[in-house]
């Protein structure tokens, strides 16, 4: 008995939310509480938009196994971003410095980065290195699978450590052996 | 101390109201923790019925586009190898790394743009990223051609940062 109200009152308060027009056999039930609406297309429709609106989203990024793929695929697109930005920071930079006051020129860089100590000339190598030769060699990757080859799982995982691997000796050259 | 299993010591009368499960829908997106990627404002256009639209046919924004962008990228290879094999590169070599290298950020950054603020759920953050896109991108082109005409080259203060 409790359930069954509980049932009714639901479908009660739903069919208020919704309005949907339901069949009613009167003959075989009656159903005072359930009620109907009049609505026009225009409050039916806003009625479906507001309601649609409410639909579950997918989960995201959290819900996924990390893979290699994935992984590699989010790397790209960051130290892309990372390098273009910092493009983008310095041509801006340069362009603004003679109002400013900045002195961006090479020769003022230059001078900066040989006052630094050896640890902060590496961690600003590195931060610059790592992400430029992974993009390169994941750029590479990338249009190798626009010619249709390495295009299965063999393949992107065969040229995603052939990627890790060749960041790892590229940049690690430009930061110790340059 | 017991010898029966706890598992067995449950209540034998079982609570009469059990309440409603939550809705599961809540557990990940919703968390703060988790919520790396918020879902955008939800944005219904037409009824449930409406096939999808077709967007217009053009092949400036199809296929030459795509080989457009292929052509920088590719053209990037040897424009990035060329200074490490000769140690330095002509001015307008130089320059057209430069150039190749906005440009290849450029398309990067409409694709970001696109994919993070769609136009469907962000219409005004869409095409005001993208005016101030191609304003960054005039600037930082003229900063390039500032930066080649005054100072020495991109591949040479490059070189010159690097080794200081």
């Amino acid at each position: 008995m409790l359930a069954r109200t509980a049932a009714l009152r639901l479908a009660t308060s739903a069919s208020a939310r919704t309005t949907v027009p339901r069949a009613v056999f009167a003959a075989t039930q009656t159903r005072s509480t359930a009620t109907t609406t009049k609505t026009t297309d225009a409050e039916a429709y806003s009625i479906l938009v507001a309601q649609r609106k409410q639909r579950p989203i997918s989960p995201h990024l959290t819900i996924y196994q990390p893979q290699l793929t994935w992984y590699m695929s989010s790397l790209n697109r960051i130290t892309g971003v990372a390098l273009a930005a910092s493009v983008y920071l310095y041509g801006i930079g340069y362009v603004i410095a003679p109002y400013a006051g900045l002195h961006l020129e090479s020769a003022s860089l230059a001078a900066g980065m040989a006052a630094l100590p050896i640890a902060a000339k590496i961690a600003i190598k590195s931060a610059i290195a790592s992400p430029f030769v992974y993009h390169a060699f994941n750029g590479v990757r990338h249009l190798t699978w626009d010619t249709a080859r390495e295009l299965s799982i063999k393949g992107v995982y065969r040229t995603g450590y052939a990627v890790i691997a060749l960041t790892t000796v590229g940049a690690g050259y430009l930061i110790f052996g340059v | 101390m017991s010898f029966i299993r706890p598992t067995l010591l449950r209540p034998v009368v079982a609570p009469r109201f059990v309440a409603a499960p939550r809705t599961a829908i809540a557990a990940f997106h919703a968390t703060p923790k988790h919520n790396i990627m918020p879902a955008g404002p939800q944005v219904i256009d037409g009824t449930i019925n409406d096939p999808a639209p077709v967007p217009e046919q053009n092949s400036k924004h199809g296929a030459y586009h795509w080989s457009f962008e292929r052509l920088l990228s590719v053209g990037l290879i040897p424009l990035t190898i060329a200074p490490f094999a000769a140690g330095s590169v002509h001015p307008v070599l130089d320059a057209t790394l430069g150039a190749t290298l906005v440009l290849h950020s450029h398309i990067g950054f409409q694709a970001c743009i696109a994919d993070y603020f769609p136009m469907r759920n962000w219409p005004t953050l869409h095409k005001g990223s993208k005016i101030l896109l191609n304003i960054g991108t005039a600037i930082v082109l003229y900063g390039l051609y500032e930066f080649e005409t005054n100072d020495v080259g991109i591949t040479e203060a490059v070189k010159r940062v690097w080794t200081a």
